[in-house]
């Protein structure tokens, strides 16, 4: 059977580890008293200001408060030194395989990533083909999600797309720093203000014009779960919020409407909708979430759009096992994070060694998010199993096969007051220019019960605070 | 082996009429013949109504796109392009199958995968094996273009431009989009890249000019990297008479007219009419006959 998780606060003879030992320690001193207190003040905290997880509900006009939980996650330093390269290592090499695939197709060429599995991706864009975007650079912002097994970091998915889950991460620390500054400066922790300020620098460096750069981000609207961060970081970027609605493209160039009734000319897109969607004129006709013309725009180099169009082909969930290859093949290095042991089902081999050892297999869909379509091996009955097999091969380019894992598990406080112990994973965002940058810390997820096997904030998880420390 | 080299001049309209004025309207169309593969464009024009500065880019599949933006309001738009085409010589070789490995590093790979209006299903692998058995050969191709125009009806209006296969098998009669689907499915589901061309047909060789609609047949691709054209319209090879219009994987990489528009307006299904006229050899060489500036033009894509 699975080994036991790996505990992320505590040593094997139950005293906390060393990142942890200054907070315990605190808690010990009568502190502990205080969580429920952050708790309460986090989530009003979070209240006032609107962050939430969800769409509006549209009956009482309140969305789900995002599930605070006021134990920090906590990094040391070494081990965040460590992660972080095996994170700029990957992203680099994702970036790389994005601009190889709408470029010369070296990696297909020589069969390091199957050009079936490229061609076949739903994330792969034609129109995008031969498109040079400024700097050579396609995924500004990724978010790598990786959860530790027995002791080590490994990645269990990769954000190209559209990341979301920054703002979680700077409102909880912003709301720690507002209720426990001491806590914060007597552990000495990394500062992830200065986020918004590195997007920006990005963005002004991709812009036709950067010396004077009008950037737009792009949001789905107000019912999409993550509207709350597009608003906080458009603030924080100086931007503007616009939908698509607002958007119009006139002869290659793209303006937004402003209130007055005037048309502002827009440099830089940071766009938050997905790019089959951005544009109805070369993708999905019935998108009313983008503006016809964006993409044309974007060929021409009149506007920068961040994440590039077309880097969901990194982000299928069927070309995942071949990152580790692509890290050797771009960067000639060995990749310093692992992945979760994976399997390609469209291959005949790993197909029937994936039956053959089934009770140990997590199936997932290539082409949905948010932790749903998951099916556990172990928890099928007989019949279930005939029926997945079944459907696997009947469609083996749309399940991905993955060995199960036990998540880490950290301290967080019950229902009651007590303490216990919950599944968490860490999505890190790297940002992208001519060296990636890595906000210290990210957005640790924590499972909704202590059950809970998998971690995700559309089922009902939430999220803490993470620590990166200086020393 | 293969046929004449014929030139056609074409004259193909598309008239879009919406229900009422609208604002705006962007439109993407391929409507630019092929400067491809010993097909070659003497002239070409497109003009619209209302007027418009059409731009132009190659697409992924190398068919060039005209984009046609109106921002005035308008009820109708028309689009009319006017080429003078030379067909060359069409291939009518025998191909060699590839060998799975080396197509799986190959680009035309993509060819031979399902695409979104040739989904690889099981009606369609049942009909492959009920009509070939196991034979993957060229001439197994052949002999399935052969088949299509005499297991289908051609009738126009049983299906519409949104059909799927299944549709086609489930009626038992469709026209050329159809039949070039379910070729590409066959040869696909046989393990060969198969293509889908929109083109033109030119008149019979009793007659000099035809008016009427595009056309569609298929392509398939060898070991060497060649295509070959099969019309399973028509159960043959490509002739002198297929020009070709754009290539991809199915009618919605070709689709010769996409656009939106803002307004209230309803739109209705765009009116398509085409007329091919065989040029004698003294028009031809009138055609040919340019200065050295419009040469230079015709070379550039």
């Amino acid at each position: 059977m699975l080994p036991d998780a790996a505990d992320e606060c505590l040593g094997a003879d139950g005293s906390p580890r060393e990142p942890y030992q200054r907070l315990f320690t605190t808690l010990a001193e009568g502190e502990h008293a205080r969580l429920r207190d952050i708790q309460h003040a986090a989530s009003g905290w979070f209240a006032d200001r609107g962050v939430t997880f969800g769409a509006p509900a549209p009956v009482d006009g309140g969305a789900p408060i995002f599930p605070f939980d006021p134990v920090p996650r906590i990094i040391g330093a070494a081990e965040w030194r460590q992660l972080e390269r095996g994170l700029a290592q990957r992203a680099v090499a994702l970036d790389h395989f994005v601009a190889d695939c709408y470029g010369a197709q070296r990696a297909l060429r020589n069969g390091v990533v199957p050009a079936s599995l490229v061609y076949s991706s739903t994330g792969y864009l034609r129109d995008v083909v031969g498109a040079a975007p400024p700097r050579s650079t396609w995924c500004h912002v990724s978010g790598i999600d990786v959860v530790r097994v027995g002791g080590e970091f490994m990645v269990l998915e990769d954000n190209v797309r559209v990341p979301s889950g920054i703002a979680y991460a700077l409102t909880s620390r912003a709301a720690m720093q507002d209720i426990v500054p001491e806590w914060l400066s007597g552990a000495g922790v990394r500062a992830i203000t200065d986020y918004p300020s590195r997007l920006l620098d990005i963005l002004q460096r991709i812009a036709p014009r950067p010396w004077v750069a009008d950037i737009a981000v792009l949001t789905p609207g107000s019912f999409n779960a993550a509207y709350y961060e597009h608003g906080l970081l458009a603030d924080g970027l100086g931007a503007t919020l616009v939908e698509g609605r607002d958007l119009w493209v006139h002869d290659d160039e793209v303006y937004r409407r402003e209130a007055d009734g005037g048309y502002q000319h827009v440099d830089v897109i940071y766009s938050r909708v997905n790019s089959e969607w951005i544009d109805p004129l070369v993708f999905r006709a019935d998108s009313m979430l983008g503006a016809p013309g964006v993409i044309e725009a974007w060929r021409r180099g009149n506007v920068a759009l961040a994440n590039a169009p077309g880097t969901g082909v990194a982000d299928d969930k069927a070309i995942y096992p071949y990152v580790p290859e692509m890290i050797r093949y771009y960067l000639g290095e060995q990749p310093l994070l692992g992945n979760v042991p994976t399997y390609d089902l469209t291959d005949p081999v790993q197909r029937r060694h994936v039956v053959a050892g089934i009770d140990r297999i997590v199936f997932k869909p290539v082409d949905a998010s948010g932790g749903y379509g998951i099916h556990f091996g172990r928890l099928m009955s007989s019949s279930e199993r005939e029926e997945m097999v079944a459907r696997v091969v009947a469609d083996p380019r749309a399940w991905l096969a993955q060995e199960e894992v036990r998540l880490s598990r950290a301290v967080c406080l019950g229902e009651k007051g007590g303490f216990e112990a919950r599944c968490v994973d860490l999505r890190p965002f790297v940002l992208l220019d001519e060296q990636p940058w890595i906000v210290p810390g990210g957005l640790t997820r924590v499972a909704g019960s202590p059950e809970m096997l998998v971690v995700n904030s559309s089922q009902g998880g939430g999220s803490k605070d993470t620590w990166v420390l200086n020393h | 082996m293969g046929s004449e080299p014929l030139t056609f001049a074409i004259n193909h309209r598309t008239t879009l009429r919406y229900s009422g004025p609208v604002t705006a309207s962007y439109n993407e169309v391929r409507m630019h013949p092929r400067h491809r593969g010993g097909q070659r464009v003497l002239t070409f024009t497109l003009a619209s109504q209302p007027a418009a500065v059409p731009r132009s880019r190659v697409d992924f599949y190398g068919n060039v796109v005209h984009r046609i933006d109106v921002a005035a309001p308008h009820d109708l738009l028309e689009l009319t392009t006017q080429s003078v085409v030379s067909t060359g010589q069409p291939r009518r070789r025998r191909l060699e199958r590839w060998d799975p490995g080396a197509l799986q590093r190959d680009p035309n790979v993509e060819f031979a995968l399902p695409s979104p209006r040739v989904p690889l299903g099981d009606s369609t692998a049942t009909l492959l094996s009920e009509w070939a058995g196991d034979d993957r050969s060229f001439d197994a191709l052949v002999e399935l273009a052969r088949r299509i125009p005499t297991e289908f009806t051609y009738t126009s209006g049983v299906t519409t431009v949104d059909s799927s296969i299944d549709d086609l098998l489930d009626a038992g009669a469709g026209v050329c989009q159809d039949f070039a689907h379910l070729f590409c499915a066959l040869a696909r589901g046989a393990g060969w890249p198969a293509r889908y061309v929109s083109g033109y047909l030119g008149p019979k060789p009793e007659e000099t000019e035809v008016v009427g609609e595009s056309h569609a047949w298929a392509e398939v691709c060898g070991q060497d990297g060649r295509w070959v054209g099969l019309d399973p319209t028509h159960g043959v090879l490509i002739g002198g008479s297929h020009v070709r219009l754009a290539v991809g994987r199915d009618y919605g990489d070709v689709a010769p007219h996409r656009g939106l528009y803002f307004g209230e307006a309803g739109g209705a299904p765009p009116e398509v009419s085409v007329r091919v006229t065989r040029m004698s050899l003294q028009e031809a060489a009138a055609a040919h006959r340019l200065g050295p500036m419009e040469r230079q033009q015709q070379q550039q894509q």
